[in-house]
């Protein structure tokens, strides 16, 4: 019981208090690239999800190959390789599956390779050794978070594309300053979970 | 020196397991395109240099012959004798599916 707690509540401090986007800075690329349709950021959520939860399976193990056989100085090299397969794999899922969705992403699918958010969240379990438990409530946390922010900020989008924005800040000026506002709203989280 | 044997055989190893697995994935998950997107392609300058506003001479082939396209010289690198000329060739001797001809000009 005490276990599945702890897993939770690491669920939910990478999630919330630590947000990938609000609060560590990363991935703002695709935050800000697909997020004027909420049906297209929740897809590149998804795309997210699936990668990083598959690649800090995939690496936890492959770290552990490393450091057996003392060269873990490669580590960034193994996980860019096992992300950009993975970013390939969902690319050609997808445009099988939803060539709507494979359209709307455009080059932010094949650009997941390089969301930093991915590399981060890998890298940092690696970084500091947590086991493999930990690295998956990580990365899922880590993604959940990354899906949850890009969805409501693509809401705030949709909105503000209304009549009442001022000229100059129409489009991606007024976008910056909505994720600011809403970086401040994430810092009243911390200190949820110690 | 025994760590670079091992950082060899780990890294050819991942490489391998990888490309293997993209490759029956590219299989499997084959989608079917029109085939005159490739004949396009090839013909465009290739240069891949966006001026065109679409991603890549591939992505002005498939507006072309989706028909969304009409203006082949939006194509800045291209040379009307080298590279339109045979494309509006290749599209008229190969019209669409249902007989109708695409509509393409200089």
């Amino acid at each position: 019981m005490q276990y599945v707690v702890t897993f939770l509540l690491a669920i939910i401090s990478s999630m919330l208090i630590d947000n990938v986007v609000l609060s560590r800075f990363y991935g703002i690329c695709p935050f800000l690239g697909v997020s004027d349709k909420p049906k297209s950021a929740l897809g590149m959520g998804l795309a997210v999800i699936f990668v990083i939860v598959l690649s800090t399976i995939i690496c936890w193990p492959l770290f552990e190959l490393l450091k057996l056989a003392e060269i873990t100085f490669l580590d960034t090299v193994v996980y860019i390789l096992v992300i950009a397969s993975l970013v390939q794999l969902v690319g050609l899922f997808i445009k099988k599956y939803s060539p709507s969705l494979y359209k709307s992403l455009g080059i932010y699918l094949p650009l997941i390779t390089t969301n930093c958010a991915v590399l981060g969240v890998v890298q940092g379990n690696s970084d500091m050794g947590l086991d493999f438990m930990s690295s998956l409530a990580n990365g899922i946390g880590t993604s959940v978070g990354f899906l949850i922010v890009i969805f409501i900020f693509s809401c705030i989008r949709t909105r503000l594309q209304g009549p009442q924005t001022p000229k100059a800040f129409k489009g991606i000026p007024i976008a910056l300053i909505t994720a600011a506002i809403m970086a401040l709203a994430f810092i009243g989280l911390s200190g949820m979970v110690n | 020196m025994i760590k670079i044997i091992w950082a060899i055989l780990i890294l050819a190893a991942l490489g391998i397991i990888f490309g293997l697995g993209l490759s029956l994935a590219s299989k499997y998950l084959y989608v079917k395109e029109d085939e005159r997107i490739d004949e396009v392609a090839k013909l465009l300058p290739n240069a891949n240099c966006g001026a065109c506003g679409y991603p890549g001479c591939r992505g002005l082939a498939e507006a072309i012959v989706k028909g969304e396209e009409h203006k082949i010289s939006k194509c800045k690198p291209g040379k009307p004798d080298k590279n339109f000329t045979p494309i509006i060739n290749y599209l008229n001797e190969h019209p669409n599916e249902d007989g109708t001809k695409l509509d393409v000009k200089m």
